[in-house]
């Protein structure tokens, strides 16, 4: 236990993000960098579909890009990353959030922007050569389909864990789309609309609390899938921008309550310990607990803490994002930094703020219910929490660690203002709105990805076009693009497999995608350092940036490469060796030829970085 | 009205009914929707509610709204068909 009071961090941390965005974001990014002019015409504007490239008000975007790059990632990593004590990985989140996850974010929008919307892999072609091209998006448009197999099968065991949570989702799209075509259709204006929606999201999620949803697994996987496909296919003003521009109300909620909690958290001193050890045991390395195996006896801070905390200090994925739906709704270029910069460092106020700081204030059970004089063990014990065999927070998953945390942290606040009598019932309410906010970050990525795969799809077949249109049309319609990736993704989250695991010395059953998700966190990180040296050598290749300002974006970029290299070959040594073979055969086949593709394209970006000095 | 637009119409409706029905009729009698472990009439009708009112009005509605179309052509300078 260590005895930093709660509101010094709130404070530090909110300082620390407000100063970055002005003077790093603001002032160096947006002028010298990317020297954004709001009288550019945007690809929203010059290639205006209707569907895809459709400009859209900066609010709404904030609220799309931050719904859709905020998955578990956020949440579970950091959860997990305690392993270390709580200062390490703050400092990872804070550090990696302004110098290279929000610069990753900003520089991949910023660059697509300026080539007609493509994506940063397409763009890639520009400066590192046409193979770096399409090695790119066939490394992206895989990872995609295993993120939607992932996230369907998260989302459909979330559902049937908590019925409720389904309740509330059912509910939220006809929400939703009612006020995007009150805003579209009727011409009401976005601040009515809002009110109108956020009434009836008030009254959907009360309903929910008593109403749930019960399907099996099996057919949420279904349910979900048709979902995405048909989610993926319509166009973006219809119902991607007003859905986030709505679920963004809810994150926004979940992050405000969070510094709520600190605020009259302010006296207390956190009970768990800033440090425990730079090499922390038993460390399940992956971008989402409980999904599959993938533990290390031993993970060092470096070079394992990027494959740990994921989206909240950077995620390759946001460069996806990014240069995919975000560039393409972009109504002007000064709009970027809110919604690429500000977006990520709100993703990273969710992991510091709602996970980090309420998982350190409850970490030690006894020492937190001795300093508020509240009754901690009840409350747990209530949710099926025996505080003698779990005393300390980390002893409980990922997921339990965040909502137990989360609500604890909440019924401590609201107990200082209502009385104890409502402890355990706020507790209760709260841990049931953390797993709701957790659910409702997974829905849009889902339908978010699958509509990113279709990008790549169709960018990955563009040489197919001069020779033979028909064929490219067939083959990048939208609808085809998306059943494709859905039906692979589908197939790799329904079937079950039975996989012996020799530490436990029985045979489980798993879902077959999660052979190979082990390797996604290292996978999606390597995107994160070969996407942020894209950007870097768009800075200096073509915005002509020079020194200071350009080693500012380049040595952190190099920094990430060069931990995310180690952290995958320390991940082959240390992890693969203590995996069943079935998961050594998958996951480690994908993290190797990952490592074999890692060098190649960094072999290209030092050519092209030559090219570019001479 | 369109064939298309029409089908939209009578999906966007049916979608409602269900809702209304499964929503405000078995979920407030029963406290609940479906069978846990089960896959019943009413988790299957609720499901395909979710999925059409996602699809009805963007068939019945699906053009592209006309301020956005105004927006577009007054910032590019082209007149969009």
């Amino acid at each position: 236990m260590d005895a930093t009071p709660v509101i010094l961090i709130l404070v530090v941390t909110l300082a620390i993000y407000g100063l970055a965005y002005v003077f790093y974001g603001k002032k160096i990014l947006e002028k010298k960098v990317a020297r954004a002019s709001p009288d550019r015409v945007t690809p929203a504007f010059e290639k205006f579909d209707g569907i895809d490239y459709v400009p859209a008000n900066k609010y709404v975007l904030y609220g799309h890009h931050f719904a859709s790059i905020a998955g578990a990632g956020p949440i579970v990593g950091p959860a997990l990353a305690m392993v270390w004590g709580w200062g390490l990985p703050l400092i990872w989140v804070l550090f990696g959030n302004i110098f290279i996850g929000a610069v990753h974010d900003y520089l991949a929008i910023m660059a697509s922007v300026r080539h007609g919307g493509v994506s940063i892999m397409s763009i890639s072609e520009n400066l590192m050569g046409r193979k770096a091209k399409y090695i790119f998006l066939a490394y992206v448009w895989f990872a995609l389909v295993l993120v939607l197999a992932a996230f369907f099968s998260v989302a459909s065991s979330t559902f049937v864990g908590t019925p409720t949570a389904a309740t509330i989702s059912v509910l939220f799209m006809p929400i939703a789309l009612f006020f995007g075509l009150l805003v579209y259709r009727t011409g009401l204006s976005v601040k009515k609309g809002t009110v109108v929606a956020l009434i009836l999201l008030i009254l959907a999620f009360f309903y929910s609390l008593n109403v749930p949803l019960h399907l099996t697994y099996e057919a949420w996987v279904v349910v979900l899938s048709l979902y995405s496909i048909v989610a993926a296919a319509l166009p973006v003003w219809y119902l991607l921008q007003p859905r986030d521009y709505i679920n963004a109300y809810l994150l926004w909620a979940f992050v405000a309550l969070a510094i709520i909690g600190a605020l009259f958290s302010f006296n207390y001193t956190f009970t768990g310990p800033i440090y425990t050890s730079f090499a922390g045991p038993g460390t399940l390395i992956g971008a989402l607990a409980g999904t599959s195996t993938g533990r290390a006896s031993i993970a060092y801070f470096w070079p394992t803490v990027p494959l740990v905390i994921a989206c909240g200090a950077l995620s390759g994925f946001h460069s996806v994002v990014g240069s995919g739906t975000t560039s393409k709704q972009l109504s002007s270029e000064l709009d970027a930094m809110l919604v690429g910069y500000g977006g990520m460092l709100t993703e990273g106020a969710v992991s510091s703020l709602a996970v980090i700081t309420p998982i350190a204030l409850a970490w030690n059970f006894a020492a937190l219910a001795s300093a508020t004089g509240l009754p901690v063990s009840e409350a747990l014990l209530k949710a099926g929490i025996n505080t003698t065999a779990t005393p300390i927070i980390t002893g409980l998953g990922g997921v339990d660690r965040f909502t137990v945390g989360y609500g604890l942290e909440q019924a401590v606040a609201w107990s200082r203002i209502f009385g104890p009598a409502v402890f355990e019932s706020t507790f209760l309410t709260f841990r049931t709105f953390a797993a709701w906010a957790l659910t409702g970050f997974v829905l849009t990525t889902l339908d978010t990805s699958n509509r990113l795969a279709r990008f790549a799809w169709r960018e990955l077949f563009d040489w197919l076009k001069p020779r033979n249109e028909l064929a490219y049309k067939v083959i990048t319609n939208r609808w085809v693009a998306s059943v494709i990736s859905v039906i692979l993704g589908a197939i790799m989250a329904y079937p079950k497999i039975e996989v012996y695991i020799p530490e436990l010395n029985k045979t489980t059953v798993v879902y077959a995608y999660s052979i190979v998700w082990p390797a996604f966190a290292g996978t999606n990180q390597l995107l994160a350092a070969l996407a942020l040296l894209t950007a870097a050598l768009w800075a200096y290749a073509i915005q002509k940036v020079r020194g200071g300002t350009s080693l500012l974006i380049m040595i952190p970029a190099l920094f990430l490469w060069i931990t995310v290299t180690a952290g995958l070959i320390w991940w082959l040594y240390a992890v693969v060796p203590g995996l069943p073979p079935l998961y050594q055969i998958g996951a480690g086949t994908v993290v190797a030829i990952s490592v074999v593709l890692d060098f190649l394209l960094i072999g290209l970006f030092v050519t092209g970085l030559r090219r570019a000095r001479s | 009205m369109k064939a298309r637009e029409a089908l939209g119409l009578i999906i966007t409706i049916l979608s409602l009914l269900i809702f209304a029905y499964e929503i405000l009729y078995v979920g407030l009698t029963t406290g609940r929707i479906g069978v846990k472990g089960d896959v019943t009439n009413d988790a299957i009708l609720i499901s395909a509610g979710f999925l059409l009112i996602i699809l009805g009005p963007a068939l019945w509605l699906g053009e592209v709204p006309t301020n956005l179309k105004k927006l577009v052509e007054a910032k590019t300078g082209r007149k969009l068909s």
